[in-house]
């Protein structure tokens, strides 16, 4: 069988930003908006190790451990403030927050 | 020359400032009635300073034998740009010397006199600040070494004038009068700056003598060489430079056509009329032209130009001072038809006559000027001769001082005034005839507009206004409370409302100071000619004379039978001149009154001022307004417009942006910054 090679992992990245994207961009629900954006990391993190491995270094895979560090802190946050955000309109609309365009 | 003279003559600008300095920043409030002797000591010091160095410079010319006596005094460097190296700097000669006795003397006594006159007044502190600037500028003027320091104290005394004639600043007539003083030099001093600009570009330098005198370094004696030592350019700019420096001068010492601020000048203070529009800031401008003579002889249309316009000046002002009321406007005219004799005598090659009668003027006008004060200070605020008359026995003092100072004026022989006008008269008829005739004709009228002031305030039945003027700033506290000021004279005059002390000695000594110097200063040059020999000194006039000889010859001597001659026509005619005042003014006054009504069009000429401020008034100032007018609606519509759609189109691009895309949708944003990555991309990648 074919072996896998750079392009495959390449291509699962890109598949998983994409409909990360797609669902940011559809979507309505905080939360999973919020989920989204982790889809898109992770394909992001993909992209990473894939070309980590592919020249043969950790570059890759330091960068990978600093985004899902950063990610986890910010998903604490981010939950945090959907959880604020819920308990001033009972909620999770993206759109009842439109007021706060200024 | 005791060198520490020269050394620490810093000290005669620098005292009065630091004087000026603490009058107006520390001497408010409580300590207000003392602000008087910052001033007292800073202009004090000058003075016994000028007297010294004047005694240092007579010693010394007289051990020089005839030759050109000249210290430089620099100080430091005060700037540089390239060629244009200006030093802080004094020069002194016996004209600088004159000149500083005459400015800080005279300014000294006027301080005196003003600590009595402006005595209770709110603005204490100011007024004797702003007399000490006053001296540090003038002070500048005549010491500085180059005509940048010359400039420095030319525009210092302008300033120091605007804030003294604005001084009663709630006064609106005071205001507009600093207003006009202040622009109507503006145009003289524009062309002044201009000259001083050429000279520079012309000869590289604005110093008069460099880095002394004979050395050649020198702005006049580079311009007063041979003139086949000069480059064209050079001569062409000889041409030029004498005529802008004139305007400078005829600004500054009110000559025609720009004499019209000084009588609106009196809306000062007294002691401000006499000190700076009287004895000294107006005759900056012969000093200069004296001092740059070697500038302006060479050119034989500019001293003619300047003789002209002094005589047209003199006649102007002594036929405007005919038909006078206020005490103050008729010595108003008066310093400005003087002014004249003054610039006629430097455009005919006689400075030493102009700076002699400058010196003898400044005596004589102070006084009368001061004098006027007093009798303002008496009437309430009045000071207009159809409302008092026959003073001389409430005013016993000022009477006898006025007296005098009018017999100067006038001309009376033995008196100063006689002296150096008749100097003046002689060597304008000796260079032209109709010149000559003009002055006398002046000197005639001058004596009769002087004794009919005289006649009417001081003679004749006793009118005293007995209800304050409108703008009478009388003091809250009388002179009865005063601390000094009780002179010991007789209340002779108790019938009237008002029984204090008029004439306060504070007041009285230094009008006696200067009514002495103006019965004797005519004997500084006669019969000796003292002050013209040490005049004769200056490098300044040294070459000019020499310069002149070389460019017109040596001069006919003249006839010294000739000159007794003159003395006795000018003697008649000042006498006749007081008769004509004595007859019409005194002995029947309604005669002297039916005379204006039949020569109703002379008459109406003479009080209108020939209407030179209403042809100012419609043919410069009002176009000028048009041309505001004009200027603020382009600017307020063109310009403004231009700003304003500046500011707006990007205003509107942002208001359109605002409602098309901002609109509260996340996933509207979201798409908005794929799309423009994806924008950004392609630009970079796809348009490779």
């Amino acid at each position: 069988m074919n072996e896998l090679v750079l392009q495959h992992y390449l291509a699962v990245g890109g598949i998983l930003f994409v409909i990360g994207l797609i669902g940011f961009m559809t979507r309505r629900n905080l939360i999973v908006m919020f989920l989204c954006t982790e889809l898109m990391f992770q394909g992001c993190a993909l992209n990473l190790i894939a070309f980590g491995a592919y020249h043969g270094n950790l570059g890759g895979q330091v960068f990978t451990i600093m985004v899902l560090v950063i990610a986890a802190a910010e998903a604490s946050l981010a939950l945090g403030l959907v959880v604020l955000l819920f308990r001033h309109k009972h909620t999770l609309d993206a759109n009842a927050w439109r007021e706060l365009k200024g | 020359m005791e060198t520490f003279l020269l050394d620490w003559s810093i000290l005669i600008p620098l005292l009065p400032l630091v004087g000026a300095i603490v009058s107006g920043l520390l001497m408010t409030g409580q300590r207000k009635p003392a602000a008087h002797w910052p001033i007292w000591i800073g202009v004090g010091y000058a003075a016994v300073h000028s007297l010294l160095l004047l005694y240092g410079m007579i010693s010394h010319a007289s051990a020089a034998h005839g030759q050109a006596v000249g210290f430089v005094e620099p100080y430091w460097t005060w700037f540089a740009a390239g060629d244009f190296v200006i030093r802080w700097g004094y020069f002194f000669d016996p004209l600088t010397t004159v000149m500083l006795c005459v400015v800080c003397g005279i300014g000294f006594l006027i301080t005196v006199f003003a600590a009595g006159y402006m005595k209770g007044e709110a603005g204490y502190f100011r007024f004797f600040a702003y007399l000490g600037l006053f001296i540090f500028s003038m002070t500048n003027l005549v010491m500085g070494e180059n005509l940048i320091m010359l400039y420095l104290g030319w525009e210092g005394v302008g300033v120091c004038s605007y804030l003294l004639i604005g001084y009663y600043y709630e006064k609106p007539a005071a205001r507009e009068a600093a207003k006009k003083a202040f622009l109507v030099n503006r145009v003289g001093d524009f062309g002044f700056a201009l000259g001083i600009m050429l000279c520079f570009l012309a000869f590289g330098t604005v110093s008069y003598f460099g880095e002394g005198v004979g050395t050649g370094t020198g702005l006049l004696e580079i311009a007063g060489g041979a003139r086949e030592g000069l480059t064209p350019f050079q001569i062409t700019a000889l041409q030029w430079i004498p005529f802008l420096l004139m305007l400078g001068a005829f600004g500054k010492s009110a000559q025609f056509p720009l004499h019209v601020w000084l009588p609106d000048a009196m809306e000062g203070p007294t002691p401000v009329s006499a000190l700076i529009h009287a004895a000294t800031m107006v005759t900056a401008g012969v000093y200069m032209i004296a001092r740059c003579g070697t500038l302006f002889v060479g050119n034989e249309a500019a001293m003619t130009t300047v003789a002209t316009v002094g005589a047209i000046t003199a006649l102007l002002g002594a036929t405007i001072a005919l038909r006078q009321f206020d005490l103050k406007k008729v010595f108003a005219y008066s310093t400005i038809s003087q002014l004249g004799f003054m610039f006629v005598a430097v455009g005919v090659l006689a400075p030493v006559a102009g700076v002699f009668h400058l010196v003898t003027h400044a005596f004589f006008k102070a006084l009368l000027f001061l004098s006027s004060g007093v009798v303002m200070h008496a009437m309430l605020g009045h000071l207009d001769m159809r409302k008092m008359s026959g003073l001389k026995h409430v005013l016993p003092k000022t009477r006898w001082l006025m007296l005098i100072g009018c017999l100067a004026l006038a001309g009376v022989p033995l008196l100063s005034g006689f002296f150096s006008k008749d100097e003046i008269v002689a060597a304008a008829w000796h260079r032209h005839v109709a010149l000559g005739a003009v002055l006398l004709f002046t000197a005639f009228l001058t004596a009769y507009y002087t004794f009919r002031l005289y006649f009417r305030v001081f003679e004749g039945p006793q009118l005293v206004p007995t209800t304050p003027a409108e703008d009478h700033h009388a003091p809250a506290d009388d002179h009865a409370h005063s601390a000094h000021g009780h002179g010991h004279d007789d209340h002779g005059h108790g019938h009237d409302a008002h029984h204090h002390n008029h004439e306060p000695a504070i007041m009285i000594v230094p009008l006696v100071v200067l009514a002495i110097g103006a019965v004797l200063a005519g004997y500084l040059n006669f019969p000796v000619h003292a002050l013209g020999h040490f005049l004769d000194q200056s490098p300044s006039y040294q070459q000019t004379e020499a310069l002149a000889h070389s460019l017109y010859g040596e001069p006919e001597p003249t006839d010294p039978a000739a000159h007794y001659a003159f003395m006795g026509i000018s003697a008649a005619i000042a006498i006749v001149g007081i008769a004509l005042a004595y007859w019409l003014h005194l002995k029947d006054r309604r005669r002297g009154e039916a005379l204006p009504q039949k020569a109703a069009p002379i008459s109406r000429l003479l009080e209108a001022k020939y209407w030179i401020d209403e042809i100012y008034q419609g043919y410069i100032v009002e176009p000028l307004r048009w041309i505001g007018r004009a200027s603020f609606v382009f600017d307020r519509f063109v310009i403004d417009g231009l700003v304003w759609i500046v500011g707006f189109v990007p205003q509107l691009g942002a208001f359109v942006l605002k409602y098309t895309t901002q609109r509260g949708y996340l996933q509207g944003y979201a798409v908005t910054m794929l799309l423009c990555i994806a924008v950004i991309l392609l630009l970079i990648f796809g348009l490779w």
